[in-house]
């Protein structure tokens, strides 16, 4: 329905809004003008018709003169003004303008009157005291609109001339006041999307109050961005950096193989180890995609069930199970102690991720033979998990660098990326969950407890 | 030629270290910064690849401390840290080549070979004394022209001699420049090279000083 709408400028606007209304304003004074001074000059003229009309009837009334008197010609306005005395019917004076009809209808007042010659007369008429003298007084009628003319000429036409001048002079002053408006303009337009500082909050100084809300909108918009674009590129950067490392790793071992000749005992070993590179590669893939699917929706991809509780119990049950082959493999005690169901908020995507890094995490980093206990509890209105082994544990700076993107204990022969702790804190994060880490007291290794908020039974 | 290996990763350092032997490198693997710095420090390294992500002491840290103490060894950074910046640190701090992972491994046998005859002052990879010519890359010696069959430990012990002509070398730095870790050192191994390399090309090559080390004479003899 909408018209596609030109740009619209509100420096033009305001301009012609202000033109516009200088110009309404300008006329109704005008017209204002012209009805006062119309009304003024009537009167003034009026007044001088009714005097010269008295004159003439009093002059009439001294005066026994029964021959027609043409007055003569005195001036050059005088043509403009006309007279005719009748004194008992009988015209016994008239200005040389006039014919000897007389000039209006009516015997006493103001008329105007349309002549023969096409020409307008305001006519005063007014009879003697005697009722026998007539005077008709008349003056044309353009005589009064050119003096109506001249009037307003002088002073309608000055401000008329300064209307170009005020135009000029308001363009210039609305282009002054809106000035920090094309700053910004012009500001936000140099801004290279590549440089650093593209988004830098802009400065609300010099800025008009009026313009404060935008501007600051606008920087809380650049602040968000920011983050974001910063977080993408964070993680691109790591992403691309932890990449490297395995590449490497499978480049040189597959040139080895190549490079084996007739050592076949060495190429098999350079074959085991570029395939152990290539899967060590994908899972460090697949952690990378969850963590950046964690960074840009950290509610997690199943968002409609955000809410819904999900079973701690069984989801570590179903983890346990995964991961008690490779557990096996290395003589590895693992043990799952859970009462009864626990509730958790879910999404239950998130928190099997959660417990899968959790367990491989102490699965990967304790010794063969390793006791790995999983404990779930219910204490006041909280779900705990509390992951335990029986490894070598952290030291104190450890701990507070663990969860650091790609921090590794020094010295790890296991492989790893040092993203799973990055994952499950972010994951404790989306599901409201405390995150604690501390020395075993049971088994003397590493103690990870997540203690959720239990949410309501749905 | 001796070569310290700093790496973290167990595949790659692996990967490398097999590489590298192939390429005729003897190398040395080390996990982490402190040990990479104790090693670097004895001096027996013809040059070093060096990790800057490495547990204990940054790569960086180690290569700073190490041009500190005068320890001139050429290192090669090998290092996932792509950005210019880290890579005008790098040199900056005094590593005398910056590679990015991944790397070829003929690239990198090729570049540590630079890195070892820049250090000799060699302009080109091939040594010549008289009729000697040395090739290191194709692992080849010639006699007048003529391919000359070498061991391993000949070719290396050659090398290290050439590329330190005019230098005498004693026993025990040969021994270290030569035996990566982990190889047992016969008392007179390195007087059965001596000898063996004496007979295969020239007598004159090779200079005993009796008590003190052997030496490639700087000015070649004439042929």
């Amino acid at each position: 329905m909408s018209r596609p709408q030109a740009p619209r400028s509100l420096q033009a606007r305001l301009l012609g809004l202000l033109l516009a209304l200088l110009f309404v304003v300008w006329l109704v004074t005008a017209l204002m003008t012209w009805i006062d001074a119309r009304h003024e000059l009537d009167e003034l003229l009026d007044s001088h018709l009714a005097q010269a009309a008295a004159l003439l009837v009093v002059q009439q009334t001294r005066a026994e003169d029964d021959d027609v008197a043409d007055v003569p010609m005195l001036h050059k306005y005088a043509p403009k003004v006309a007279f005719q005395v009748f004194h008992e019917g009988q015209l016994v004076m008239r200005s040389p303008n006039v014919d000897p009809t007389p000039l209006a209808t009516i015997n006493a007042g103001f008329s105007t009157v349309q002549r023969d010659d096409g020409s307008t007369w305001r006519v005063f008429a007014t009879r003697g005291a005697a009722d026998d003298v007539q005077v008709y007084v008349a003056e044309q009628d353009d005589s009064r609109s050119a003096i109506l003319q001249a009037v307003l000429r002088s002073v309608l036409l000055p401000p008329l001339f300064a209307l170009p001048l005020l135009a000029l002079l308001i363009w210039w002053a609305v282009r002054r006041e809106l000035k920090p408006l094309s700053h910004l303009s012009r500001q936000l337009k140099d801004r290279d999307g590549r440089q650093a500082q593209a988004l830098a909050p802009l400065p609300l100084n010099q800025l008009p109050m009026e313009i404060h809300p935008v501007v600051e909108a606008l920087n809380g918009l650049f602040q968000r961005l920011d983050q974001m674009l910063s977080a993408e590129q964070r993680f691109t950067a790591d992403a691309a950096h932890e990449l490297r490392t395995p590449i490497a790793a499978i480049r040189a071992q597959a040139q080895v193989a190549q490079g084996a000749g007739s050592d076949h005992a060495q190429r098999e070993r350079a074959l085991q180890a570029t395939l152990a590179g290539c899967d060590r590669a994908s899972r460090l893939v697949d952690q990378l995609l969850t963590l950046a699917r964690l960074e840009a929706n950290p509610g997690g991809s199943a968002a409609a069930d955000a809410g819904r509780p999900v079973d701690l119990r069984a989801v570590a049950q179903r983890t346990a199970a995964e991961l008690a082959p490779a557990a096996l493999a290395r003589q590895q005690d693992l043990a799952l102690d859970a009462a009864s169901a626990a509730l958790v908020p879910g999404p239950e995507l998130l928190i099997g991720v959660l417990l899968r890094n959790l367990l491989d995490n102490a699965l990967r980093y304790s010794p063969t033979g390793a006791q790995i206990t999983m404990q779930i509890d219910s204490e006041a209105g909280h779900t705990v998990l509390s992951v335990e082994d029986s490894g070598a544990g952290l030291n104190e700076p450890e701990l507070a660098r663990l969860g650091e993107r790609f921090y590794r204990v020094a010295g790890q022969a296991q492989p790893g990326s040092g993203l799973g702790w990055s994952i499950v804190r972010r994951i404790a994060q989306a599901t409201g969950a405390q995150l604690q880490l501390g020395r075993s007291e049971r088994l003397g290794g590493l103690a990870v407890t997540v203690r959720w908020p239990t949410p309501l039974k749905p | 030629m001796r070569i310290l290996l700093a790496e973290d990763d167990p595949l790659l350092g692996d990967g490398l270290r097999a590489g590298l032997r192939q390429l005729g490198f003897q190398v040395d693997w080390v996990r982490d910064g402190l040990a990479a710095e104790r090693e670097l420090g004895t001096g027996d390294y013809a040059a070093a690849v060096l990790d800057l992500g490495l547990p204990l002491k940054d790569g960086l840290a180690v290569l700073r401390d190490l041009r500190q103490r005068k320890i001139a060894t050429p290192i090669l950074v090998l290092t996932a840290r792509d950005a210019v910046p880290d890579r005008i640190r790098g040199l900056d701090l005094g590593a005398d080549d910056y590679v990015v992972k991944p790397v070829d491994l003929h690239e990198l046998g090729a570049r540590l070979r630079s890195l070892v005859r820049r250090a000799h002052g060699q302009l080109q990879d091939a040594l010549r004394w008289g009729p000697v010519l040395l090739e290191p890359a194709a692992r080849q010696v010639s006699l007048h022209g003529a391919a000359v069959p070498l061991s391993t430990r000949e070719f290396d012990l050659l090398q290290v001699l050439m590329l330190n002509a005019g230098r005498v070398l004693s026993r025990e730095q040969l021994e270290q420049q030569l035996y990566s870790w982990g190889h047992e050192v016969d008392s007179n191994a390195i007087e059965v090279h001596i000898h063996h390399l004496r007979r295969k090309l020239q007598p004159e090559l090779i200079q005993t000083l009796r008590g003190v080390g052997y030496t490639v004479p700087r000015q070649a003899a004439p042929a």
